[in-house]
């Protein structure tokens, strides 16, 4: 059987008040790091890996912002899964 | 927990200049009450709220005052306060018993005391004996350094590297209190931490062997006790392992009924173990400074995003 590189890109908008601070993405982080496949965060061109709480600080995603989330690897599906119920469940805020 | 005097002088005659002068067959009657009192106002005759479960002192001011009174009154007033079946009487500034105390501490059998000690300084040291002798104490796994102030219990599996992370430290100047193995006493709320007198100051090296650790590092390196502040927990490297990230809510442990800050590190190769234990107790330092790092940030980043929200 074929291993199939998969690349999976999909686009949130972030819902919860205070944006992605140090507690989301705390939460993306871990969501992130139980997957084996490479997972990005991207906004207005840059793009930072979804495994570094600084870089997801970086890209700046406050409320009202639309981010690319973009997942490279065999667990790319279930990954975006895990990572779009944080974003529906405005990161179990508010 | 029950002491007796027994346990009081066995602790404590050396640092209370305590002699006993009588009783030495009832020594092991109970101190129900961990305080001391001084039966002035009983020996005026006032005995509706008499402290009797309690240690007597007379001091200067009680026996100035019985010698104020008549024979009979002197019988009188010490035969009620003996009644109450006091724990024991003690005799401060090393004066010698009014020969009524020796019959009456004979006659209800309660055992006699006297030290060279002033009444207030007796008092004083008395009560902290008496405290540490009723401390809530338990041994706990671990191995407690002490980082610029601060007192660190290293937890984790054995072969996990406490011993190896407490031997980096050590090396660059920060003091061991106890390898492996850490008695824990509390006082009030706070907790401290202490090696067990046989192995004190000793630690085992893989590979190695035992060693005595003031004979290598000088006696800098060692502590004889230490406030216990913040508990860290070695863990092998899991990819999955919910460890803290932020840092603004760390864990909590309990150890003797007090709530420690409490760190899961993960070791893997590659992580110097001793530079990050050195880090998180230097950044604990620093919160109690009022400088917390991680919450700060946290409230630059809310504020900026509000900000660009708002736009």
């Amino acid at each position: 059987m074929m291993t199939e590189k998969r690349n999976i890109v999909r686009e949130f908008e972030v819902l919860n008040k205070y944006g992605i601070h140090a507690r989301p993405a705390a939460l993306l982080v871990k969501a992130a790091g139980r997957f084996s496949c490479d997972i990005f965060i991207g906004r207005k061109g840059a793009e930072v890996s979804a495994k570094s709480i600084m870089g997801l600080l970086t890209i700046e995603g406050h409320q009202g912002s639309r981010l690319v989330v973009r997942a490279v690897g065999e667990d790319a599906e279930a990954a975006l899964l895990e990572i779009s119920a944080l974003f529906e469940n405005k990161f179990f805020e508010e | 927990m029950a002491i007796t005097l027994k346990d009081l002088l066995e602790t404590g005659a050396e640092r209370l200049s305590l002699e006993l002068l009588w009783g030495e067959g009832h020594l092991n009657r109970e101190i129900e009450e961990k305080a001391l009192n001084r039966p002035g106002l009983a020996l005026t005759g006032f005995f509706q709220y008499f402290a009797q479960r309690r240690l007597q002192v007379f001091g200067l001011a009680e026996f100035t005052y019985l010698k104020s009174l008549s024979s009979e009154d002197r019988a009188a007033r010490l035969r009620e306060m003996f009644e109450k079946n006091v724990p024991g009487v003690i005799i401060s500034r090393n004066r010698n018993p009014l020969p009524e105390i020796r019959a009456l501490a004979e006659e209800y059998k309660t055992p006699l005391f006297r030290t060279t000690m002033i009444t207030c300084h007796f008092i004083n040291e008395c009560t902290l004996i008496l405290e540490e002798l009723t401390a809530p104490h338990e041994r706990v796994q671990g191995t407690m350094l002490e980082i610029m102030g601060i007192g660190v219990l290293l937890q984790g599996q054995a072969g996990i590297g406490k011993s190896e992370t407490a031997l980096s430290l050590i090396g660059r100047g920060y003091s061991l209190v106890a390898d492996d193995v850490t008695e824990m006493v509390r006082t009030g709320g706070r907790v401290t931490a202490f090696a067990h007198e046989l192995t004190r100051y000793h630690m085992e090296i893989r590979g190695v062997g035992i060693v005595h650790v003031p004979s290598l590092f000088g006696v800098s390196a060692i502590r004889r006790d230490a406030t216990l502040d913040l508990v860290i927990n070695l863990h092998p490297y899991k990819n999955d392992a919910d460890e803290e990230r932020t840092g603004i809510q760390p864990g909590t442990i309990e150890i003797l009924g007090v709530k420690f800050p409490y760190y899961e590190l993960p070791v893997s190769p590659g992580r110097d173990m001793a530079n990050i234990v050195e880090a998180a107790a230097l950044n604990y330092k620093l919160k109690l400074l009022g400088h917390d790092a991680a919450k700060e940030l946290d409230e630059k980043v809310i504020g900026t995003f509000l900000r660009k929200a708002g736009k």
